[in-house]
């Protein structure tokens, strides 16, 4: 059944069609047979009488014959004699001598042997006529005659109980015809309601994945793609187009999730830039309303620079650029990426600073990779570490305080490690730094401005990772260490 | 995904699974119609088609007479018949299904020419029907003379009735007729001493067989022999013509309307025809009581007239016996090449002493 379904919709209506049509053309050759049959039998219904007919008729002829010969004695009619004798004969010896309980039968058998002795006599009678032995010939005559009307008797007695018989078997059959005809009938209406079962039971077994389609087509055009799909039923033109369609609805599905997805990843970065910007703009605005003209400070440290160098003290010339080049790290760029070679460098210049400030209090130890130096990261990260490690770490400790700079690679990250051997630092104070709950001291001289919330949460946006800072100090006086990393790009 | 479509699944299996089963069942319907369709067409033509029971018989005998319509001879017809039967053997009432009527001359002839296996005739002295008798056995076909003997011919065996023996019977009814007629005169008459009772014989005019002078001579012997001194009998023997269809009728008739006041006291019918004509006529004629009928075989209407004592008395013969030995005889032929000569079958005779009875076992009879 199943593979048949899954034929060709071409090869299974022409099927179907075939299919009934031969149903029918099979039922109208059997019922054109039972009418076949039927009229055969009632051409054959009087057969019995026409044939008996024609025994009498040749019977007839024989007596006939005789009779000629008797009165006229021509060859012609001796010919003839002979001749309807043989024909007699024949037609006798076709009759039955069957005893049967039939009167018909037994009827036949007497006539058989009756003509037997009949045409014994008549050619006694023409034998004793060509002899000229007329008294026996006349006798013999007499008895040929008197058997020919017993014959004749016999015949007719035959005949019409033949005729009764087969005019009532006639009726008979009469009657089957018309069981039939209402039979035939019956067989057609029954045949035919059969075959439109057969038909639309068929048709709507093909339409059905059909009309499953179109209402999934339906739906999907209406937008609901999660509506079920029609499921694959054979594998006919139906099933290719509903292979087609399922395959047509995930596809599309899938298309929209991508796009929807790559929308979001752009969403989010547009986000994280304005983010960066805003954090950059508010680090840079704190830095303004520190130095409240950048530009005019630098040139009027250019120019004290220029003055010391022309007066020849070397020191002050070096102190002044390097305050100058501090200074212009914030104003030159108004970009937020640098690398870490410009910050390092920025942390160099600072520290040379304080030391001038607090007469080289500060014990300043670099170990850098210098291959790593290239790497980009956000700016203004390190200064402000830096800063906090001298403002709260080593501040009062005067020559003792010192702090290491490391930059070094550990797997695929870049790490920049800011160790003074100050305070340190308590848990729950590095806790709420992390999470940027800190409260900072209003009032606060000597900063830069710029607070350890912004380096984190700038930092943590950049490297999209919430390890990228870390601090550690293993408790009261024991130093603090702030570890910096980056994500490495080997393209670097 | 599929996990929803599970569901549905399953749905459309269902729906699959349904209309396959009506799919099947629709075709299953079709080819059950055409096949119960063709066996009730075929049973209908077989119905039309009996093939008629085609039982082949071993041998065919017939059974020739003038008067296969009486009752008497479609019993012994009826007896031969079912005896044959047993024996495979299919008997014959010749003439009795063709359109003319013929002799039982003519009957012979057909019976010798259709080479029968054997013939039961009812036969008369006459020489032609010796000379079909010698014919038949010429052409080796056994012949039975039965009821009626042809004794000089070559016939195989005569079944038939002690006549003799009913003769007797009807001269002892005479007897009581007579004793009867005395009482019933000596209580109204005084002059009953010169009554004579008139005995009339109905004899056929075409049948001068010996079977019926042998019953006449013993009616004779009988009234003889045992008659009362005193008694006084005219014994006439009446002919009756019966040479065309109705004649025997109209001749029976005749005794009532030409002989005035010489009407016979018993009349001895000979044949179950001759009983019927008279009884009627002495009905018709107002003699019932006057004229004593002594009838001739037991048909249900003989029967019933004695109850009525129209007739006096009939004698029953055994008819189906007479049939049962035809056969007999004819097969003893067959079988053992010869048989008796002489068969004789039983008679009873039938008044309204013993009818009642005699009814009663004929019915038993006829249930079996």
């Amino acid at each position: 059944m199943n593979r048949f379904l899954d034929k060709p919709l071409q090869y299974k209506i022409i099927s179907i069609c075939v299919l009934t049509n031969i149903i029918i053309f099979f039922v109208n050759i059997f019922l054109l047979l039972g009418i076949n049959s039927m009229s055969v039998e009632m051409e054959m219904v009087y057969q019995d009488n026409r044939n008996l007919n024609e025994l009498s008729a040749s019977l007839t002829s024989v007596q006939d014959s005789m009779t000629e010969y008797l009165s006229a004695k021509t060859s012609d009619s001796l010919e003839n004699y002979y001749k309807n004798a043989q024909r007699f004969l024949m037609l006798t010896d076709k009759l039955d001598d069957k005893i049967t309980e039939l009167s018909f039968g037994r009827m036949e058998r007497n006539i058989k042997y009756m003509s037997q002795n009949y045409l014994d006599e008549v050619s006694q009678t023409i034998e004793a006529k060509r002899g000229r032995n007329v008294e026996k010939y006349r006798a013999y005559y007499e008895n040929s005659t008197a058997m020919y009307e017993y014959i004749n008797a016999y015949i007719t007695s035959l005949n019409l109980e033949l005729f009764v018989n087969n005019s009532k078997h006639y009726s008979e059959l009469n009657t089957a015809f018309r069981h039939y005809e209402f039979i035939s009938f019956i067989v057609i209406t029954l045949v035919m309601a059969g075959n439109i079962l057969i038909i639309t039971s068929f048709v709507s077994t093909m339409i059905m994945p059909l009309r499953r389609l179109a209402d999934s087509a339906n739906e999907v055009a209406e937008g609901n793609f999660d509506t079920e799909l029609p499921e694959l039923t054979y594998n006919d033109e139906i099933g290719t187009v509903l292979n087609a369609f399922n395959k047509m609805v995930i596809s599309i599905k899938q298309y929209i999730e991508k796009i929807r997805e790559s929308m979001e990843k752009e969403r989010y970065m547009q986000e994280k830039e304005l983010m960066m910007e805003s954090h950059l703009k508010d680090a840079q605005l704190k830095y303004l309303q520190a130095q409240i003209n950048p530009h005019f400070l630098f040139n009027t440290l250019n120019a004290g620079a220029q003055l010391a160098m022309m007066e020849g003290a070397d020191k002050t010339y070096e102190y002044v650029q390097t305050v100058a080049d501090f200074f212009r790290y914030n104003v030159n760029g108004k970009k937020t990426e640098a690398t870490i070679r410009e910050e390092v460098t920025l942390v160099d210049n600072y520290i040379r600073i304080l030391n001038v400030r607090f007469s080289g209090d500060i014990g300043y130890d670099k170990q850098v990779d210098e291959r790593l130096l290239d790497v980009p990261m956000p700016n203004m990260i390190l200064q402000p570490i830096v800063e906090n490690a001298v403002n709260h770490g080593i501040r009062e400790m005067g020559d003792k305080g010192k702090i290491i700079l490391k930059v070094y690679r550990e797997d695929n990250n870049v790490c920049i490690s800011i160790f003074d051997n100050g305070k340190g630092v308590s848990a729950e104070d590095i806790e709420k730094i992390m999470s940027g709950n800190w409260q900072r001291k209003e009032h606060q001289y000597d900063n830069n401005g710029i607070g350890m919330d912004n380096v984190i949460s700038r930092l943590r946006l950049y490297t999209e990772s919430e390890n990228s800072f870390s601090i550690t100090s293993e408790g009261k006086d024991k130093g603090c260490e702030v570890i910096i990393r980056l994500p490495y790009d080997e393209r670097h | 995904m599929y996990d929803m479509g599970k569901k549905p699944l399953g749905f459309i299996r269902n729906k699959l699974n349904k209309s396959n089963v009506i799919l099947s069942l629709t075709i299953l319907f079709v080819i059950l119609v055409i096949v119960v369709g063709l066996v009730i067409f075929r049973f209908n033509i077989l119905k039309y088609n009996v093939p008629t029971d085609d039982k082949v018989y071993d041998k065919y005998y017939v059974m020739i007479t003038d008067n296969y319509k009486s009752d008497f001879w479609q019993e012994i017809y009826k007896g031969a018949f079912e005896a044959a039967k047993e024996q495979n053997i299919y008997v014959d009432l010749l003439g009795d299904n063709l359109p003319t009527q013929y002799s039982c001359e003519q009957l012979m002839k057909i019976a010798i020419a259709s080479k029968v296996d054997g013939i039961m005739v009812y036969a008369n002295e006459s020489d032609k029907m010796t000379e079909l008798i010698n014919e038949a056995e010429d052409e080796g076909i056994p012949v039975v003379t039965l009821y009626s003997d042809n004794t000089h011919s070559n016939r195989l065996s005569f079944v038939g009735v002690g006549s003799y023996n009913i003769g007797r019977e009807y001269g002892k009814q005479i007897l009581n007729i007579i004793k009867d007629k005395d009482q019933k005169s000596e209580n109204t008459d005084s002059e009953a001493g010169d009554d004579v009772t008139n005995i009339a014989v109905l004899v056929n005019s075409s049948s001068e067989e010996t079977g019926q002078n042998i019953l006449i001579s013993a009616i004779k012997d009988a009234i003889e022999q045992g008659g009362e001194d005193g008694d006084k009998f005219s014994f006439n023997i009446i002919t009756i013509i019966d040479t065309n269809a109705f004649s025997v009728e109209e001749s029976i008739r005749d005794i009532f309307l030409n002989s005035n006041d010489d009407i016979p006291d018993v009349i001895v019918c000979l044949n179950e025809l001759n009983t019927v004509c008279t009884y009627q006529a002495v009905v018709d004629f107002t003699k019932v009581g006057e004229t004593y009928i002594l009838g001739y075989y037991d048909s249900d209407a003989i029967i019933r007239e004695i109850e009525k004592g129209t007739v006096y008395a009939t004698v029953g013969i055994d008819s189906k016996q007479l049939g049962e030995y035809c056969i007999t005889a004819l097969s003893d032929y067959y079988e053992f090449g010869n048989t008796s000569q002489y068969y004789t079958a039983d008679v009873k005779l039938i008044n309204q002493n013993n009818v009642a009875s005699y009814k009663k076992e004929k019915e038993a009879q006829q249930d079996e």
